[in-house]
């Protein structure tokens, strides 16, 4: 128990100083990008104004309401009082809405997405993999090239052959939106299966590839395991294939349970590209956008989202890790 | 283990049931009736922010946009609508035709006595008024745009507006130009509700410009009905005034406006072709093969080639900071050896009138403006493009030759060497600097592309000197009251030179004091003959001096519709003179009292 603690306070002290420097770098780096986001803003209210000092007036209001025209140290301890009063800023792009406003509108439609779609996916190629790895044979000959095929396709390529095959030609499934074109949000049964049905095409675009690339690794994990000496001792010792097989896949579980870890905590970046071409709401497009219009404080509101996922994700994997191999929880407790 | 899984389906079968119990008690109408509904795309980009027309940064398209080229006027309106078709201004709330006084420096307005606000009460001269000096007091875009113009708007009595303009020293009106700007930009809005944001947000400004407006009080026939991240509705008022027969007779025909948030233009162009969207405002390549090839049911203004009225004319402007640029026979060489009808096929596909159809003047291709200008005076000065021979010629006869054999001209014992820029992503432009490129390498000037994001380009072509981008597109400003002085303004007024954050215009900072003269003179001319000449003298300073040119003629909206839900759409020829500006802007939005269903 006192090396269960030891072990936690050293790991809460090292994801405190990680999160504390992706603070400061996910304050810093939008500010290093080219352009000046408030004579955007600017720009968009002045067409037809001839007025220089009126531009200059507006410019000024702008940059004191952001608070661009403070030095940028300043400005970090600004942004990060106001995070510990919960306020993210006003984004520059969507002005005047807040940040957290944005963002949460925009996170249940990324989480609700993603988090189905990776964990389908994740348990899907693992078995595949694993079943590939076990049974050999036709089903590996099929199940290789097929898994190859489905993880090299680009993500955007995916998207776009289900969009035309089943939304445009065969007519079967919406071409856009998160729910019908002709809806209006209510808690009604007939929203739900508009919801359903224009889940499914970003759902598979994403999952078909997540499937193929999980089959291969986990495959390859597998074969390892089952030529290890310890499986040839244990079939040596007579104990049942059923038995062995539950060890195997154990161990070979291991780096693909890393691998989800860092899907479920990057997820929150949105899968951009199912969401651009299938005009699916989340965060994907609010990241791209905000980018484009050099929306300092909406990146650095959803990088903070992104970072705060990932470390959680990460601090759970070495909770659950140590479950999974207890091998892993002595190297910890060393 | 028993237990907890009896648990386990007791609290699942529970959660279902009480789903289920929620999802029927609240079921009522979610889906919008599609013969009732009109969509549309192309006009909202992102989510709304909120329904204050006090405010600049409200992000909603299908509510408020004012523009001089036709103000959107389907929950907010103004005094008068614009025709870009032949310059018509048609009342709206106001009365009759407005009236000058004798000096050309007064303007009485009246307005509809059937004018009503949607609490009933009637609209005002008063009204007017307190909009026209809240806007300047805010200092919003609209305060800012006419506040060098007007002095003040003031109410004569409950109905009657008078407006003064602002006045030289020597009695002469600034600009009478703006005047009829004016009317068909700004919205009316109510005095009672100004004064209720002002009091809750304690007369500051900006908190004003930042107040939603969610209670805001309109005239239109629309209201807000529903918005999300991704759509914006609004539903009939079936009590809007313009029913009364002083207006429109009726309500217009849809229930519900409806636009769909969509990602990109590839998105809503779907959706147009699925019969989801009915109005597309998207420039859509090749447009004719959605009716020649693919068969659905889809038109455009016009029935055949260019498809739109062309009021805009994207512009390369040359950088006048630039030594090499500051030769006339470099711009004009360069000018000359582009091939617009490859851009015209490429960028525009064939959506545009060519340069041979349409010489180049200062002028958009409509009748009005090109009947401006003495069309022969000009003609030995235009160039139609692709004159390779032409344009060599003119370098060498300037001396701009290559006398160290790598390819490229010199001047001044350098290389003209250059970069042409547009955004990134704004495919058709890039497409036509690609050309622009093309044809300096093919007279012995090294052109290369470069496409910044647009949030660093907007940045560096607005500033009051640079030195980064040498030739640079932007739009030109489309059909107005004001055109086409304001366009030449736009095009040569040295006014605009070390305006930081300049979006008026002269972005490659030209100088010129023929064209300042002409351009100070246009506004307050009123005998024809004259304003003829002035615009004939622009027009030939402007093709010698090529101080930019242009590069195609361009829609300021664009406009496909499917007629699968909705027909009687406004069209060339069909008698009714609505422009083809989406049934929503300016005198457009007569569009909306004709539509008929296709299956009733």
């Amino acid at each position: 128990m006192k090396g269960y603690r030891k072990y936690f306070r050293k790991k809460i002290i090292w994801f405190l100083i990680t999160f504390a420097a992706a603070l400061l770098v996910n304050f810093l780096l939008p500010r290093l990008m080219p352009g000046d986001p408030v004579s955007a803003i600017v720009g968009k209210q002045a067409q037809g104004v001839t007025s220089a000092t009126a531009i200059q007036d507006m410019y000024n209001t702008y940059a004191k309401e952001f608070g661009t025209d403070q030095p940028v140290w300043k400005q970090f301890f600004t942004y990060v009082i106001n995070l510990c009063k919960g306020d993210m800023g006003t984004s520059f792009g969507q002005y005047p809405r807040k940040v957290a406003d944005i963002i949460g509108s925009a996170i249940w439609w990324t989480i609700c997405l993603q988090f189905p779609a990776i964990i389908v996916g994740w348990l899907l190629g693992n078995i595949l993999g694993a079943l590939a790895a076990y049974i050999r044979k036709g089903f590996d000959k099929v199940l290789m090239p097929v898994s190859l095929f489905f993880s090299s396709i680009p993500a955007f390529g995916m998207a776009v052959i289900l969009l035309v095959v089943f939304a445009v030609n065969l007519q079967i499934a919406p071409v856009s939106g998160g729910y019908g074109f002709d809806m209006i949000p209510n808690l009604s049964w007939k929203f739900i299966v508009s919801v359903i049905q224009h889940y499914q095409l970003p759902f598979w675009s994403i999952v078909l590839i997540a499937i193929g690339g999980q089959a291969i690794g986990m495959r390859s994990m597998s074969i390892y395991e089952l030529n290890a000496d310890y499986v040839k001792y244990a079939r040596f010792l007579g104990i049942k294939d059923r038995k062995i097989v539950r060890y195997v896949f154990r161990n070979a579980m291991l780096p693909q349970v890393t691998g989800l870890a860092l899907s479920i905590g990057t997820m929150v970046g949105g899968a951009l590209v199912a969401e651009i071409i299938f005009s699916y709401p989340g965060l994907g497009t609010t990241i791209y956008d905000a980018v484009t219009t050099s929306d300092y404080p909406l990146i650095s509101g959803s990088t903070l989202i992104i970072t705060v996922m990932v470390l959680i994700a990460m601090f759970i994997l070495d909770i659950v890790y140590g479950f999974i191999d207890p091998r892993v929880k002595a190297a910890q407790f060393d | 283990m028993r237990k907890t899984r009896k648990l386990l389906s007791l609290l699942l079968a529970l959660t279902v049931a009480c789903s289920l119990a929620i999802v029927s008690a609240s079921a009522e109408t979610v889906e919008l009736p599609r013969n009732e509904t009109l969509y549309f795309a192309g006009q909202q980009w992102g989510t709304v922010v909120g329904w204050n027309p006090l405010s600049d940064d409200m992000n909603n398209a299908m509510a408020i946009v004012q523009s001089s080229g036709g103000s959107r006027t389907l929950m907010f309106e103004t005094l008068y609508m614009y025709n870009m078709l032949d310059g018509s201004l048609t009342p709206l709330l106001a009365d009759g035709d407005y009236v000058w006084n004798d000096d050309q420096t007064e303007v009485t307005v009246k307005i509809k006595a059937a004018a009503k606000w949607s609490d009933g009460t009637a609209i005002t001269a008063e009204d007017v008024a307190y909009t026209f000096d809240t806007n300047v007091a805010i200092a919003n875009n609209k305060g800012n745009t006419y506040s060098p113009y007007i002095d003040s708007v003031t109410a004569v009595d409950e109905s009657t507006v008078l407006i003064k303009l602002k006045l030289n020293e020597d009695g002469t009106a600034v600009n009478p130009l703006m005047l009829p700007c004016y009317l068909c930009d700004c919205y009316v809005l109510q005095k009672a509700w100004i004064q209720t944001v002002e009091a809750r947000c304690n007369n500051d400004a900006t908190e004003i410009k930042k107040d939603t407006g969610d209670d805001v009080v309109w005239s239109g026939p629309y209201t807000k009905y529903y918005t999300d991240d991704q759509k914006v509705v609004l539903i009939r008022d079936d009590s809007y005034w313009g029913q009364d027969e002083s207006m429109w007779g009726s309500l217009p025909v849809p229930k519900y406006i409806a636009h769909v948030i969509y990602a990109d233009n590839a998105a809503g162009q779907t959706a147009l072709k699925a019969g989801e969207v009915d109005v597309c405002q998207e420039f859509i390549s090749n447009v004719q093969d959605l009716w020649e090839k693919d068969g659905l049911p889809i038109s455009t203004y016009l029935d055949d080639a260019p498809y739109g009225v062309c009021v805009n004319m994207p512009t390369a402007y040359y950088n006048m900071e630039i030594p090499a640029l500051q030769n006339v026979a470099v711009r004009k060489a360069i000018a000359m050896a582009v091939d617009y009808d490859a851009i015209n096929q490429n960028a525009m596909t064939g959506q545009s009138p060519t340069f041979t159809d349409v010489p180049r003047s200062c002028m958009n291709p409509t009748d009005g403006e090109q009947s401006t200008f003495d069309h022969e005076a000009v003609a030995d000065l235009q160039w139609a493009g692709n004159d390779i021979d032409g344009a060599i010629a003119l370098l060498d006869e300037a001396g701009i030759v290559d006398t160290d054999g790598d390819g490229i001209r010199e001047l001044n014992g350098e290389n003209i060497s250059l970069n042409a820029c547009c955004p990134n992503g704004w495919t058709d432009w890039m497409a036509a600097m690609e050309i622009v490129a093309a044809a300096g390498q093919k007279i012995g000037i090294d052109i290369t592309t470069e496409f910044p994001e647009w949030s660093v380009y907007q940045t560096v072509f607005t500033a009051a000197s640079q030195t980064e981008y040498d030739i640079f597109m932007y739009a030109t400003e489309s059909s107005t009251p004001a055109q086409p002085w304001s366009r030449i303004r736009q095009l040569m007024s040295s006014e605009f030179i070390g305006m930081e954050g300049n979006w008026s215009g002269n972005f490659g900072h030209y100088s010129n004091a023929d064209a300042d003269e002409i351009i100070a003179k246009i506004p307050s001319t009123t005998d024809e003959a004259e304003l003829k000449e002035l615009y004939t003298e622009a027009v030939e300073i402007y093709l010698t001096e090529v101080p930019s040119f242009s590069l195609m003629y361009r829609p300021n909206v664009f406009y496909a519709v499917n007629e699968s839900v909705w027909t009687n759409y406004p069209s060339q020829d069909d008698g009714r003179n609505i422009p083809p500006t989406d049934c929503t802007d300016g005198y457009g939005i007569a569009g909306l009292y004709g539509l008929e269903l296709v299956n009733p």
